[in-house]
């Protein structure tokens, strides 16, 4: 559940969230014996912190777990603590696993801070070297994607045109996808005439950041939900910890690593990460759907719609949905399980059985995790 | 350890000088300061000093609190690279030279067009 601003509290925000996945799931909160989620700092109520997170979520949601993790990549998260849930019910530690993503992203963006620069805003230190890396003026994350985007186009001829294709065909996407707040049609031209942010990087191309939650229910029992079941085909994360300015170049994402091995041969929707237009591009390159450098003509020449050939981010993405507390996983998590169960009013991709979810992010973008989905 | 290379790239910079690491056992080169060498693990490390001469690997152009910002990564010749703000109408590529400004009462390398 997502809105561009949420009057009541992040607890209550967070609370309504849950029960409407513990309807959908049949089950209630005393039955939940696994709880795994990611909170960034800012996020809860404008506070820097949650204090002792594991405790005030269990005990407002009343949980009592046998099991706790906290992930937090950011932005991929949400993929990691189903994959993890699965595991543990695998193993026989836990039975049902309540995932919990998001915050509210509006008392940052009030402030003109993100996730990514809440040190200019609160007075903690993100970095062991901060005296020679926060000291710049910068607009992380987005000038930090800037900068991958004007190197992709230098180093490839990645074009802006290419990457407005990226925003409009999601928007197609978006149109008549009720989650969405963005919905009516745009061109390559009002892309292009959007304004400029960071160059080369306009504002259509750059996720608006919204108040929500996501919650997931990963359990061994059916109940009386008629969700399908539903399996992980694959799951691959790599987490590159050097600054980027010391990988072998910024136009690569640990995405190379996280999808190693995987087969695109009968995926049916690919749901991209996509916090920049920018991004998206990266990951079709990365998981291997073009070339490196071939990822502008890729959209160029590819119908990604819902209704297309290789159908990306069917729901419109977190682009048009927004991105709850500057995390896009559970958006691109919740869409590829609502393709999977027939579900995507408006913009279900026909038959969906197995969808790829790759997500990437944390800090300095060093986390990547790739999942393909499949029903049972 | 850590500490301490710190400290010297902190009086490094404010004698407008711009420090980097060397690891003496695989010779790799690097700029944000650890006490092992992110390559071959080694603790046998050296601070240097940079001449100060790189090229763009990368730049954009923001609306910054006065005015246009250009922030950036700078690839030294030397072989290490490192965030900054550059000054100056650049392209990638091009060559940019150490500069110091004063910033909340110490001194940081940023680059400006050669
Ligand atoms: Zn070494």
């Amino acid at each position: 559940m997502t809105f561009k601003k949420y009057e009541g509290s992040t607890f209550q925000l967070l609370s309504e969230v849950v029960s409407k996945a513990m309807e959908m799931a049949s089950i209630n909160s005393r039955e939940i014996d696994g709880l795994l989620f990611t909170i960034i700092p800012g996020t809860f109520d404008g506070k820097a912190n949650v204090h002792f997170p594991s405790f005030q979520l269990s005990s407002f949601l009343g949980i009592k777990p046998k099991y706790i993790d906290v992930i937090d990549y950011g932005g991929p998260s949400a993929l990691t603590m189903i994959y993890r849930a699965f595991k543990l019910i695998e193993a026989g530690e836990i039975e049902t696993a309540l995932c919990v993503v998001g915050g509210k992203g509006s008392f940052l963006r009030e402030n003109r801070v993100t996730a990514d620069s809440v040190d200019k805003f609160y007075n903690i230190s993100l970095t062991p070297f901060d005296e020679f890396f926060r000291v710049y003026e910068d607009m992380n994350p987005v000038t930090d994607y800037a900068l991958v985007a004007k190197r992709h186009g230098k180093l490839f001829g990645t074009t802006d045109e290419q990457r407005a294709m990226i925003a409009v065909n999601q928007r197609k996407n978006a149109m008549d996808n009720d989650k969405a707040i963005y919905k009516n049609p745009i061109t390559v031209k009002d892309v292009l005439s959007s304004r400029m942010v960071s160059d080369p990087l306009r504002l259509l191309e750059i996720v608006y950041p919204v108040d929500g939650f996501h919650a997931f229910i990963v359990s061994k029992h059916q109940r009386n939900s008629n969700l399908r079941p539903i399996r992980i085909d694959f799951y691959g994360e790599a987490h590159w910890t050097e600054m980027p300015t010391e990988w072998k170049d910024i136009v690569y994402t640990p995405t190379v690593e996280s999808s190693k091995g995987v087969n695109l041969e009968k995926i049916d929707a690919y749901e991209l990460y996509d916090s920049f237009t920018i991004t998206v591009l990266l990951e079709i390159e990365d998981i291997g759907l073009a070339e490196k450098g071939k990822g502008g003509k890729f959209v160029e020449n590819t119908d990604t719609t819902y209704r297309g050939e290789i159908p990306i981010n069917t729901g419109g993405g977190s682009l048009n949905v927004g991105q709850p507390a500057f995390m896009s996983g559970g958006v691109i998590l919740e869409e590829a399980l609502l393709q999977l169960n027939d579900m995507a009013k408006g913009h279900q991709v026909k038959g969906a059985n197995r969808v790829l979810v790759n997500g990437i992010g944390g800090w300095n973008r060093g986390h990547a995790v790739t999942m393909v989905l499949e029903g049972e | 350890m850590f500490d301490k290379i710190k400290e010297e790239y902190l009086s490094l910079m404010e004698k407008e000088k711009l420090p980097y690491t060397k690891c003496k056992t695989c010779g790799y080169v690097f700029f944000y300061p650890r006490d092992f060498c992110p390559k071959c693990n080694s603790r046998d490390l050296e601070v240097k000093i940079s001449e100060g001469k790189g090229k763009v690997f990368s730049f954009t152009k923001f609306q910054g609190k006065k005015g246009e910002t250009i922030y950036g990564i700078v690839e030294l010749i030397e072989g290490f690279r490192m965030y900054a703000n550059i000054f100056g109408d650049v392209d990638i590529g091009d060559e940019v030279v150490v500069s110091f400004i004063n910033d909340s009462g110490r001194k940081i390398p940023v680059f400006k067009k050669k």
